[in-house]
């Protein structure tokens, strides 16, 4: 027999959506939770109607990016719209452990399914709310948009190339780690739960969450009053530290030299032991000062190698590089593969397709993704026939009446 | 160094006993990395491990020699989780050993965070919080931009291939803690790093496998504005997605004449033809405030937003409605704000409850009065530098 997950037998009622929210749930779902999307068909998941689609045809099932966030869960088609469904959705929140949301501060209440109407339903219910501002303070309703929350949290003012404009991290980082940070406070209350019977509403803004990941600008400006500058790839205590280019269209390698001695076995590694010497490299304090001139020195010798080489050479001389992936060299890294991290399970429109699964093993109760991303509503008998007791005849009635889809 | 200590971070802040060991002599790495008040280098006063190891205690603890070894193994028969973040081969000389620690401790929870896993090809590779931010391919889909060929991949400021490692394994740790509730027993659980960043790549995994399409840091964007630009006071990020946001955006500038040029009608031409429309934005923006901007868009729900600057989040009326920023109070870094509560609990907040330690501060505590060793053993210990 299997064993049983971390989080077996508990539920999670999810309205989230877009990608901060459901990054939480996923995690909920790798451990184990029921967890249940509530989607309406008439403004599905904005990830649904983004690509990429499966071999470029649009479908609200074949969206890459809602396939990859939404692995394991389960979808009921609820048009919130209808009193009846909030009614519906308020029976399945009187039956599960956890509500999570996503929306702009007010929007719950809005709905009629806000953290006091939730706790007349369900006493002992967890309710966390992700937004982008948290639900208190002058700026709560403001909009909020993933791509927006990274200059907004002070990110942007600290990224960049030496002397260039503030920059993007190519993701919208609030998102994840926003989500990351939901998803333990979910455990913690549970554990809180587990030992006193009490659920609790936890308020969460991603601008706090990204925030909390920068603690070495804050506090330059709390100590010194100055922040940080922008300073591309470099790093104040290794040198070299940097993405170099290698040979091949946009090949890079990021490499970075750790201490003095480190800095020794590169120059051998790279066959020019005489570096090592060289008075205007020999120490960290030598490196940074002639930077520029020590990149060049280090792109000389990677130019004419594939990123793949220079890391080899590197590694073997403990020098820590390695090739800057694409999403292809990620697909198609051997290690990744042999670790285990990808996931291809059968889905009924896209069919088998790679997507990453957990990035973490347990050894006595070895998480796995269950099932790919739902159908829109794909759940919807499962959950309103078994979950609420639902007769076949009602689910049929509440379709027609387009309160369920 | 970050990745172990943010997780036991998290568990600290919310009420947990947090012991951090520390090497004799130099202590823990951050101590070295600052920021230092008035940027002089100083292991007590490091910003970045104040940040960390608030709300801990802290002892010092050699693992090269065998004697470290044995305390360890004393102080794990007493613990729910020990979070480390060595790699395989240190893990393998200073006796970090699932079987041997939960023969002692059957409850034992034991996090792993390494770069790479516990097995495979590069399970030993050295690596960087760089290294892994492009081993991960997040690095690679920033930086460049139209025109920016020979601009490397970027990395995000500070140290988030080690935030990201710490939070999936406090989630993982609380995930085991959880299941013990049932079954009374431990595990190993291991976190790497690589795969925590190749989790969070957004759309742009699914491009390969469900396109066949590598995606790149240059050439157009798919839709615009999503782009900074410069006010007379700073720089805002201007954000329209939708159609609306735009036409408001446009009345919110005036309704100037280029705006109703075809090349700018949806959000796939004003893409196409951004370096013509961002010169014309940049120079309307030019004249106003970062503030202004930002409160005219946002009454009207356009999600721009400012790039905020250090001093602005700590000057913003929002957060400090919030109670966002906390305040520590150590005895020789004296007072340092910093970021607090990353989320309100109604019912169990996060608090601060003691500075982070000072280096061994509670050795005699910990190996005294819990261990059990005498003041004479502990004095041959430091002695011999094991702590």
């Amino acid at each position: 027999m299997a064993k049983a997950l971390p989080l077996e037998g508990v539920r999670v009622a999810d309205f989230t959506w877009v990608w901060a929210g459901p990054f939480c749930t996923l995690q909920l779902a790798h451990l184990g939770a029921e967890v249940i999307r509530i989607e309406t068909a008439t403004r599905p998941c904005v990830t649904r109607m983004l690509p990429p689609w499966a071999d470029g045809n649009f479908g609200v099932n074949r969206s890459g990016y809602f396939n990859q966030y939404n692995q394991g869960k389960l979808s009921l088609g609820l048009d919130l719209k209808q009193p009846q469904a909030v009614a519906i959705a308020k029976e399945l929140v009187a039956k599960s452990d956890i509500v999570c949301e996503n929306f702009a501060a007010g929007v719950m209440d809005r709905i009629g399914l806000g953290y006091t109407v939730l706790k007349e339903v369900n006493p002992d219910i967890i309710m966390i709310a992700l937004s982008g501002y948290g639900a208190t303070g002058r700026e709560r309703e403001f909009v909020s948009y993933g791509p927006a929350q990274v200059p907004l949290s002070g990110m942007s003012s600290l990224t960049g190339y030496a002397g260039r404009p503030p920059m993007h991290v190519g993701i919208s980082y609030g998102d994840p780690t926003g989500g990351l940070h939901g998803a333990f406070a979910v455990l913690a209350a549970l554990l809180y739960r587990a030992r006193t019977g009490r659920g609790q509403f936890i308020d969460l803004s991603q601008q706090e969450t990204t925030v909390a990941v920068l603690p070495e600008g804050v506090l330059e400006h709390t100590m010194n009053g100055t922040q940080p500058p922008r300073q591309g790839n470099r790093d104040p205590f290794m040198a070299p530290h940097g993405v170099f280019r290698c040979a091949g269209h946009q090949r890079w390698v990021a490499i970075a030299v750790r201490d003095d001695a480190e800095w020794q076995r590169f120059a051998s590694a790279i066959g020019h032991p005489e570096l090592a010497a060289e008075p205007c490299f020999q120490r960290l304090a030598q490196r940074k000062a002639n930077e520029d001139q020590l990149e060049a020195v280090v792109t000389e010798w990677t130019r004419e190698r594939s990123p793949e080489a220079v890391t080899e050479v590197l590694q073997t001389a403990g020098v820590p590089a390695f090739v800057s992936c694409s999403n292809k060299d990620v697909a198609e890294d051997p290690h990744l593969n042999h670790a285990g991290l990808f996931v291809a399970l059968d889905h009924p429109e896209v069919g088998e397709r790679q997507h990453v699964g957990i990035p973490w093993r347990m050894s006595a109760t070895p998480c796995a993704v269950r099932r790919p991303a739902p159908l829109l509503g794909g759940d919807t008998d499962y959950v309103m026939a078994e979950i609420l007791n639902y007769s076949a005849e009602e689910i049929r009635r509440l379709k027609d009446e387009k309160i369920l889809n | 160094m970050v990745s172990a200590a943010y997780a036991a971070k998290l568990m600290a802040d919310l009420g947990a006993e947090v012991l951090k060991v520390e090497p004799p002599r130099d202590g823990d790495p951050t101590r070295r990395r600052g920021p230092f008040p008035g940027g002089v280098a100083d292991a007590e006063k490091s910003g970045l491990f104040l940040y960390l190891n608030t709300n801990k205690r802290g002892i010092t603890l050699d693992l090269r020699q065998p004697r470290g070894r044995e305390l360890l193994l004393a102080l794990a028969a007493d613990v729910d989780v020990l979070v480390h973040n060595f790699t395989p081969p240190q893990m393998q000389a200073f006796g970090i050993d699932f079987e041997v620690l939960a023969r002692r401790n059957p409850q034992l929870v034991l996090l792993s965070i390494t770069p790479f896993g516990l097995n495979g090809p590069h399970r030993d590779y050295h690596a960087t919080d760089l290294t892994l931010w492009n081993a991960g391919g997040v690095a690679y889909l920033n930086g460049g931009g139209p025109g920016g060929e020979d601009l490397p991949p970027l990395k995000a400021f500070g140290q988030q291939s080690e935030f990201q490692g710490g939070l999936n394994a406090a989630i993982a740790g609380l995930g085991a803690l959880f299941a013990r509730l049932r079954t009374g027993e431990g595990q190993h659980v291991s976190v790497s790093i690589q795969e925590c960043i190749a989790a969070i790549l957004e759309l742009t995994f699914e491009y390969w496998p469900y396109m066949g399409l590598v995606a790149s840091r240059l050439g157009q964007k798919p839709i615009q504005p999503l782009d900074f630009l410069e006010c007379r006071d700073g720089w805002i990020f201007l954000c329209c997605v939708e159609e609306h946001q735009w036409q408001t955006w446009v009345d919110i500038m005036g309704n100037p004449e280029w705006a109703g040029l075809e090349l700018f009608e949806n959000r796939l031409t004003r893409a196409a033809n951004w370096d013509a429309l961002k010169l014309l934005l940049q120079e309307w923006v030019s004249d106003h405030s970062v503030d202004e901007l930002y409160r005219a868009g946002q009454a009207r729900r356009v999600p721009l937003a400012p790039v905020s600057t250090m001093a602005d989040l700590l000057r913003s009326e929002h957060l400090k409605s919030r109670g966002f920023f906390a305040v520590l109070d150590h005895p020789q870094a004296g007072r340092v704000t910093c970021p607090g509560a990353p989320y309100q609990f109604a019912a169990t907040p996060w608090t601060i409850r003691r500075p982070a330690p000072l280096l061994g501060q509670h050795n005699e505590e910990i190996y005294v009065r819990q261990l059990g060793l005498t003041p004479g053993d502990v004095a041959v210990l430091q002695e011999r530098n094991v702590v």
